[in-house]
């Protein structure tokens, strides 16, 4: 008799036409041409199985095989990974691909064995831009403003390093807040503010680029090591192409969204001169020292030797 | 007695979780407005509160008939029949519970093993997510509870929350501060106007 | 197969008297042990998830238990008195200051029964006293009475959010000019009734009078001001406003009105006290009242009151997001649609049979039962026949508010019987009419779009979209 498939479900909150989306059907596509009758890719996307916060826990029990979590939802598995949040870290996508396909940042991707987890491969997003109610061309103009964060221990201390106040919310309720101006601003990619029509209720967008939003491509160790060595490597060669293909479209991606949203003409966008930046990166930059101990200093070192 | 108090203890512990989530988020939007804070760990504490309110509060509501089902028909069917058939969506209810309950089990003994703190709070995620268990637990100890009371005919049913004789509550309340005091208000105003 | 299964196991376990909650959780979980293979681990987790991942959910315990400290006889008689000052000196004016308290107890609580209640107490009584045929006030007043959920903030509109994931306070918007357009046509129909049967009126009381029953009404109404205020003024998401509301319905009760609690009887400004050692006393008392509230045992009542019908409802919510996960994984709603689109039923031939679908369901069940088990369903196939959601959301609650007007369970039919001590088909026969009125408001409102989306993309374009 021939054995059944092994079945990977794929768990991923977005819509399928997102990057993301595009990389998981990808990865179907390739399994279903070279795997075919070995493997089995089911895709649920739009947080059809599990939403964010509790996927991972899911795929400890053996129910979701593989899923793409955006790397802060790691904070408590890994403390390593924080280092994706630290601000003014990497100068552009280049040099956050430069690491993370670096020994250093490929090791990373085992920093979550013991918890169970297992990283795969690093998928962007892109860099993160700044936008509010008011114009932000330097530090002092967030100061005591209201800032929507993802939960997370770095982002909350980079916000306050410029003295503004970072507010955990619900992505779900992030649009009514800020419309209401019930919260000034909000980081995110070009591609989230797009999508998530931010550029609509937010009158400002600085062009910082003072982070990176990517996300973590990940199975369940138990699964992983059940695999036979062949097999693994099959699947991870699909994988990586597969995130490639994400890769590209999620460049693509982000400069055609940040030009629709220039030609909307709701949001107007702020460049910062070298001398405004240097004050932002001034203010910033002391949240390294924060987590140091955490990250590792010399882990922090190698990825800003990425920048050259 | 001992019925007595645990009654008035799950009673005021349910109250407490609610009035507790009110105030939290009552307290984040003064902080917000009146004081440009934020509460950071006040939504992951208000969103636990949640779930303890609902897995806890479960079992109580089929203690005091606070649930809502359809009992129209049941209730069209002789006495014992209607025994008969609660006994039976008793059973069920105790195969629900008992499902969730060794799922549960498992999906905590995990979190145990792995051992991942809450996002905001230094505190093992089990501890908080323990409630799972102890809900259905409870709600097994009230559904043989409910049973023995079917069984020895002191119930034929479940007992339905009945929003319209909860209302009725107010409109006797209303009838009876009519009676007892002349009233300068609302109900006199009418009458005196009706009866001229 | 798996259809047959999950309804099949939900009907059944719903018609031997099982709690709803337990009778879809059940129905879920069999059809996934049968038909996935996802771990009984796993759907313990997804439960856990629906009780603790979703914030805007608690909106609904919130406002139950705003509405809970506000659901008293004391704002009940302030807003019946404020609407006799206003409307009372119109022909048949007692009538209609009826339907503007239900209107007015509508807006501050989110509960048609407990609307007829509160309300239809004291008119129904006060009407048949001036002259009134007693079938024709408890009719108006059963009718009037279903706009609490239909008036925002209605705990109904925000079950359904929760179903469909639509944005709360745009339904919350979209309700109020329905609302508002269903008390008007109401109030028209007895004001021709009054004329053709010479119905009395009250002599008007003055400009005066009328602004101070105004001004004592406004404490209670504060409540909707401040709750949309809120949500619009950029202070606070629905959640929140509605955790807000909670706090300012524990203020006017127990030190405002002081109709409940530790300040109960206590007189604002006793007779020959000036208004310097009044204020001082006042303020004094008042911060007493916070620690007596603990023990208070009314104030304890009405909390443990909305603790017992959030809890209920919260449970409800997570097992229909278990029934919901499994409508999804297994397209069901997906395949439903195709099926209807493939018959080639137009929007309007699927909303006539959406329609008889729900007022069917409502002569069996509770609104919030209906919503969470059938939103799911007829959502997606109404999203693919191009009706906006929000539209679909008012047809819903205006069926579900039909439905307490239908035997054998009509919530409202069993509060009208208690209150005037008649039989229940003397009240079907009573409310007859008036709930003819009512179906031709349903279609009214199916087929015109514009009165239930008007609002809310009105305020969309202040915003500028
Ligand atoms: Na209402
Ligand atoms: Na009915």
């Amino acid at each position: 008799a021939v054995a059944a498939p092994v079945e990977i479900k794929f768990s991923h909150v977005v819509a399928e036409n997102t990057p993301k989306g595009q990389m998981a059907i990808k990865f179907k596509e390739i399994v279903d041409e070279r795997l075919a009758g070995k493997v089995e890719v089911k895709v649920f996307p739009n947080s059809q199985l599990f939403g964010d916060n509790k996927v991972l826990e899911a795929m400890l029990l053996g129910d979701v095989q593989m899923a793409a979590p955006s790397l802060s939802k790691f904070q408590k598995y890994t403390k390593k990974l924080q280092i994706f949040d630290l601000p003014f870290l990497f100068k552009d996508m280049e040099a956050v691909e430069k690491f993370q396909n670096s020994e250093d940042g490929q090791k990373l991707l085992g920093s979550l064995q013991k918890k169970g987890l297992v990283g795969l491969g690093y998928l962007h997003n892109g860099m993160k831009q700044l936008s509010a109610s008011q114009p932000l061309k330097v530090p002092a103009d967030a100061s005591g403003k209201k800032f929507r964060i993802m939960t997370s221990d770095v982002l909350q201390a980079q916000f306050e390093a410029v003295e503004a106040v970072p507010l955990k919310k619900p992505f779900s309720e992030v649009f009514t807040l800020l419309q209401t101006k019930a919260i000034d601003g909000q980081e995110n990619t070009w591609s989230n503010i797009y999508s998530k029509k931010f550029f609509e209720v937010q009158p400002y967008i600085t062009e910082s680029n003072h982070g990176v939003l990517d996300y973590l491509v990940v199975t369940s160790a138990e699964f992983w090591m059940g695999l036979d060595d062949g097999l693994k490597a099959e699947i991870k060669k699909a994988l990586d192409e597969a995130i490639k293909h994400g890769n590209g479209i999620a460049a693509q991606k982000a400069s055609a969204d940040k030009q629709q949203i220039i030609d909307s003409k709701r949001s107007e966008v702020l460049e910062l001169t070298d001398a405004e930046r240097a004050q932002w990166v001034t203010a910033m930059k002391p949240v390294w020292k924060k987590f140091e101990d955490q990250i590792g200093a010399d882990l922090i070192k190698a990825a800003e030797a990425s920048n050259n | 007695m001992v019925r007595n108090l645990v009654t008035k203890l799950e009673e005021a512990f349910l109250s407490l979780l609610l009035v507790s989530m009110t105030l939290l988020v009552f307290a984040e939007v003064v902080a917000r407005f009146g004081f440009n804070a934020g509460i950071h760990w006040a939504q992951e504490v208000t969103l636990l509160l949640a779930a303890w309110f609902v897995l806890f509060g479960a079992s109580y509501g089929v203690k005091v008939g606070a649930h809502i089902g359809v009992d129209v028909f049941v209730k069209l069917m002789p006495h014992n029949t209607h025994r008969f058939i609660t006994l039976v969506a008793v059973g069920l209810c105790l195969v629900y519970c008992g499902l969730f309950l060794y799922g549960s089990w498992i999906y905590l003994s995990k979190m145990k093993m792995i051992g991942i703190e809450l996002e905001d709070l230094p505190v093992p995620k089990w501890i908080p997510m323990s409630i799972l268990v102890i809900g259905f637990v409870l709600l097994i100890v009230r559904f043989l509870q409910l049973g023995w009371k079917v069984v020895t005919d002191q119930a034929d049913g479940f007992h339905f929350a009945d929003e319209a004789e909860e209302s009725m509550e107010l409109a006797k309340e209303l009838e009876e501060t009519a009676l007892a005091t002349e009233p300068k208000e609302g109900a006199n105003q009418v009458k005196k106007e009706g009866d001229k | 197969m798996t259809i047959a299964v999950l309804f099949i196991t939900l009907f059944g376990c719903m018609l031997i008297g099982m709690p709803i909650a337990i009778a879809l959780g059940l129905s879920s979980v069999t059809t996934i042990l049968l038909f996935s293979n996802d771990s009984l681990a796993s759907i313990a987790l997804k439960l856990f998830e629906a009780t603790s991942e979703h914030y805007t959910l608690l909106a609904i315990p919130f406002f139950i238990l705003s509405s809970a400290f506000l659901s008293t006889g004391g704002v009940a008689k302030r807003l019946i008195n404020f609407a006799v000052d206003t409307v009372g000196h119109i022909k048949g004016g007692l009538a209609m200051a009826s339907v503007m308290a239900c209107m007015l107890f509508a807006a501050v609580s989110g509960s048609s029964p407990a609307t007829v209640a509160a309300i239809g107490t004291i008119v129904i009584a006060g009407m048949v006293r001036s002259g009134y045929p007693q079938s024709f006030a408890a009719g108006v007043i059963a009718n009037a009475g279903t706009l609490g959920i239909l008036i925002p903030p209605s705990i109904v509109m925000l079950v359904y959010a929760a179903a469909t994931e639509v944005s709360a306070s745009r339904m919350f918007m979209a309700g109020f000019i329905p609302g508002l357009m269903m008390g008007l046509i109401l109030m028209i129909a007895i004001y021709i009734v009054a004329r053709i049967k010479g119905l009395p009126s009250q002599p008007f009381p003055g400009f005066k009078a009328l602004a101070k029953s105004g001004l004592i009404a406004l404490g209670g109404l504060m409540l909707i001001i401040i709750v949309l205020g809120s949500i619009y003024g950029g202070i606070a998401s629905p959640t929140e406003a509605a955790a807000v509301a909670a706090v300012y319905g524990y203020f006017i009760a127990v030190m405002g009105y002081r109709d409940i609690g530790p300040m109960k009887g206590v007189p604002w400004c006793k007779e020959g006290e000036n208004f310097v050692t009044a204020a001082l006393r006042n303020a004094v008392q008042m911060l007493w009242a916070f620690p007596k509230s603990i023990t208070d045992p009314e104030v304890r009542k009405v909390i443990l009151d909305a603790s017992k019908v959030s809890m209920m409802l919260l449970f409800i919510i997570a097992n229909a997001m278990l029934f919901a996960h499994v409508l999804t994984t297994e397209r069901i709603p997906h395949t439903i649609a195709e099926t209807i689109i493939a018959w080639g039923l137009p929007a309007w031939g699927f909303l006539i049979v959406m329609n008889i679908l729900l007022l069917i369901a409502g002569n069996f069940m509770e609104p919030s039962a209906i919503l969470l088990i059938m939103a799911p369903i007829l959502f997606p196939i109404a999203t693919q026949l191009g009706i906006d959601p929000i539209h679909l959301g008012i047809i819903m609650v205006v069926n579900m508010e039909i439905g307490m007007l239908t035997p054998p369970v009509g919530l409202n039919l069993f509060v009208t019987a208690g209150i005037t001590g008649q039989n229940m088909v003397w009240v079907i026969k009573a409310c007859l009419p008036w709930l003819c009125l009512l179906l031709g408001f349903l279609i009214l409102i199916t087929y015109v779009p514009q009165i239930s989306l008007f609002l809310p993309e009105y305020i969309d374009h202040l915003n500028g979209y």
